[in-house]
């Protein structure tokens, strides 16, 4: 039997990026809030210091910072005739657990979407025509624009203190910058890291055929900042240590650098750790929410009853969250009818591999993990599709994010697999091969989705999320056309062997892509198709809010986090302005 | 095998004659004076132990003091009167002599060896301060081409750099790591990391 709390204003179930800056949001205006994260607390000092937080073994190969998949897993399967499967080794992406969340072990790349991105579906039958889309895919407009969000943007960039270098100043192309970049009201707080040989490498292949290369956003900061909460943060030291490591030192901006501080020392705040939040609770008329419900650590059950109920989850687990809860209509793939689950979507990467010679010194062990020179020039929609037979992009990069020994070893295709040649090749290309990222976007198809799964469940009795996943004919096509475009950078920068690896179906868990896993839960302005509206308020129960990568209805070209910390701040300023002052739907239905 | 013994016979005989003090430069002359006959530096003021630490370290300093990016009065009017080829001979001669025993130092107290065994190890998260070893290297030993060896270094020295770093005197630190971290340091604390290590061997 549930032992039932003193009720709250609010329950912010997941204390990472969005838990945290809402919580913070919400306990300053004066309301009580309490937040429930599943895992431990951690801060800097002393958890994420050396040399114990360079161990490669354990956390990134045997990734320590990730949930706990022996207890908590999801099933997977490429399609419907498929039996899903539990998920016992993350590879493919890797959702964080703990204080923080999975920002803590991030790369610290901070992109805004484009204009573009968030009206998809209406701008792509503008441009190409009605009859250019594959019929399968299921892409739309997102309810919010690009200039409802820029304030929002630039707010969650000068939480984090992002190094970078403007390209559109409100709508002024601006030298060394982006120019494909929907406008910005001011530029980056920090000044960008500095640039890689590599990078200059690029930079000056990527010229050399007529592109506009600009230095990656990055939030692993290029000198010391102190953020409008008033702390402080230190300058990157290039360690290499960034993505599925914690930062060492206070300068890679995640939770417990700009922002824990300042929520744990606000009274109207009660963290509590190690409690598995179960279910989200409603009354009888399953239109309102009357708390959550969750077991503790020492496996005692909790009824934590709030006015307002905060799902501020990684994606697939806020997909989770509403299911478990009955919250909105789940998704049936055969009638094409309900929502929760629908447009699942990920991230469709690829990779260009240029191998020099021995007088070509990379370094790639000097990285942190956002440095890098990138174009635009193939993301989005900032070429034309016509007679290409596909919609999205992929930015090219020449990102060093790491050059560390047990996991960073290129060598050309041909080299044997171990043995003394495998050897003999790592050594031979370690220190003389550029990888380029080419980071795309993916859209949602009909055949794509999340629910539960009919006989896995967790260590708690409840059934396990079930992804169904394959990538969209559309978005291989797309791969398959940008990877060509970084081979011929590649050469461009004078390599020896160019090697272009573009993403090939089917998709398989077993190999790390990237942790951008989206959709599910999507936003827009339709209840027929969304599980939100543009505020991220739940269309069936307005006293839950859902906020997290799983409100895309489809994923751009670009990392999801500067996008979802716009949407958090825009999301904050609704509840602040609108919805507390007088509870209900903030969108008629 | 055999390659191998001969490369450390050879090296044994250079550590024995750098530890004879045998034949060091002709303008080391001017450096033993403060910072004695075998770069063991003085514990009366602050002049630092240079033996043992990296070439490329002391070059840079010396560079640093010629440029301005180091501030001192007595070490800029001599830095600047050398050329890089002695700069580099004079660097590589102290990186090469044996680290000495620690001088004599005042031993830190119970609680200032607690302290400083903290802040070397752990760092302070109230004051945002990490650990000096994330880059100094295990024990404070120095990461060669980054950052310099703290262990055994003279407490006094070591507080006037701290104090530098502070005022904006010293400014020749990579992203100002230094003065990021000294500015948030209290006197208390500078006076226990920098008798901890000190108190090193």
């Amino acid at each position: 039997m549930a032992q039932r709390l003193k009720e709250v204003d609010v329950v912010v179930i997941g204390v990472g990026m969005v838990g945290s800056i809402l919580a913070k949001e919400l306990a300053a205006a004066g309301y009580k809030v309490v937040g429930l994260e599943r895992g431990s607390t951690r801060f800097t000092v002393p958890e994420f210091q050396s040399p114990g937080i360079h161990d490669e073994l354990r956390f990134d190969v045997r990734k320590a910072l990730m949930q706990d998949n022996t207890r908590e897993p999801v099933t997977f399967r490429n399609n419907t005739s498929q039996t899903g499967l539990p998920v016992r080794r993350w590879e493919s992406f890797l959702p964080g657990t703990g204080l923080g969340g999975s920002m803590v072990h991030w790369n610290g790349q901070t992109f805004r979407f484009q204009a573009n991105d968030f009206e998809l579906a209406t701008r792509t039958r503008e441009r190409y025509g009605k009859g250019f889309l594959d019929p399968d895919l299921t892409i739309q407009d997102w309810g919010v624009t690009y200039d409802e969000l820029e304030p929002h943007y630039d707010r969650f960039e000068y939480l984090l203190g992002t190094s970078g270098k403007a390209g559109n100043l409100k709508g002024q192309i601006q030298p060394g910058g982006d120019p494909h970049e929907s406008p910005r009201s001011r530029d980056y707080p920090t000044p960008p890291q500095k640039e890689h040989y590599s990078g200059a490498l690029f930079r000056k292949a990527a010229t050399s055929l007529g592109y506009h290369p600009f230095p990656q956003p990055s939030s692993n900061l290029s000198q010391p900042y102190t953020n409008p909460e008033g702390l402080k943060m230190n300058t990157c030291v290039f360690c290499g240590f960034c993505e599925r490591y914690a930062c060492e030192h206070y300068a890679k901006s995640t939770p417990q650098t700009f922002i824990l501080p300042v929520l744990l020392a606000n009274s109207n705040f009660e963290l509590r750790t190690g409690c598995q939040v179960q279910r989200i609770n409603l009354d009888s008329t399953k239109k309102r929410a009357t708390g959550v419900t969750y077991i503790d650590n020492a496996g005692r059950e909790f009824e934590q009853p709030a006015s307002l109920v905060i799902t501020s989850l990684f994606a697939i687990n806020n997909i989770r969250m509403l299911l478990l809860s009955g919250i909105g209509k789940p998704y049936d793939p055969g009638t094409g009818k309900g929502v929760v689950g629908r447009n699942y979507a990920y991230q469709t990467m690829s990779t260009v591999a240029s191998f020099f010679d021995e007088d070509v010194i990379i370094n790639p062990f000097m990285a942190s993990g956002a440095s890098g020179t990138m174009i635009n020039d193939y993301a989005g929609d900032n070429f034309d599709h016509s007679g290409l037979g596909f919609i999205g992009g992929a930015f090219i990069g020449a990102v060093n994010t790491n050059g560390r020994p047990i996991q960073y070893h290129p060598t050309p295709p041909g080299t044997p697999a171990w043995g003394k040649g495998w050897k003999d090749a790592v050594v031979k290309h370690y220190n003389h091969t550029i990888m380029f990222s080419l980071h795309g976007s993916s859209t949602s198809q009909k055949q794509n989705y999340a629910d539960l799964d009919p006989t896995y469940k967790d260590a708690w009795g409840q059934p396990l999320l079930r992804i169904t996943f394959d990538f969209p004919k559309n978005d291989l096509k797309m791969a398959e056309y940008v990877t060509a475009r970084g081979v011929e950078i590649g050469k461009a920068m004078g390599a020896k062997q160019v090697v272009g690896s573009p993403r090939k179906g089917p998709y398989t868990t077993q190999i790390y892509q990237t942790t951008h896993n989206t959709g599910g839960t999507v936003m827009g302005n339709d209840p027929s198709t969304s599980v939100v509206n543009r505020y991220l308020q739940s269309w069936d129960v307005p006293n839950v809010f859902v906020i997290g990568a799983s409100v895309y209805p489809q994923n751009a070209s670009w990392n999801p986090t500067g996008t979802l910390g716009a949407l958090t701040y825009w999301v904050a300023d609704a509840l602040k302005n609108k919805y507390l002052k007088n509870p209900g739907h903030l969108v008629s239905t | 095998m055999k390659h191998l013994l001969g490369t450390l016979i050879l090296l044994g005989a250079s550590a024995a004659q750098s530890a004879q003090g045998a034949a060091p430069p002709a303008e080391a002359a001017a450096c033993q004076a403060c910072h004695g006959a075998h770069g063991e530096g003085m514990v009366d003021g602050d002049k630092p132990r240079l033996a043992g630490q990296s070439a490329f370290y002391l070059d840079k300093q010396l560079r640093d003091f010629a440029s301005g990016a180091r501030d001192n009065a007595i070490m800029s009017a001599i830095a600047k009167g050398l050329n890089d080829q002695t700069r580099a001979k004079l660097a590589a001669y102290y990186a090469a002599l044996p680290v000495p025993a620690p001088l004599e130092h005042k031993a830190p107290t119970a609680a200032q060896a607690q302290r400083g065994h903290q802040l070397a190890l752990e760092g302070a998260e109230a004051k945002r301060v990490q650990a000096c070893n994330n880059c100094h290297g295990p024990d404070g030993s120095g990461v060669a081409l980054s950052a310099p060896a703290l262990a055994g270094q003279l407490a006094p020295y070591l507080a006037a750099q701290l104090k530098s770093w502070q005022q904006g005197s010293r400014k020749n630190d990579a992203g100002n790591l230094m003065s990021s971290v000294a500015n948030r340091l209290d006197d208390a604390d500078i006076a226990a990391v920098t008798a901890y290590y000190a108190s090193l061997e």
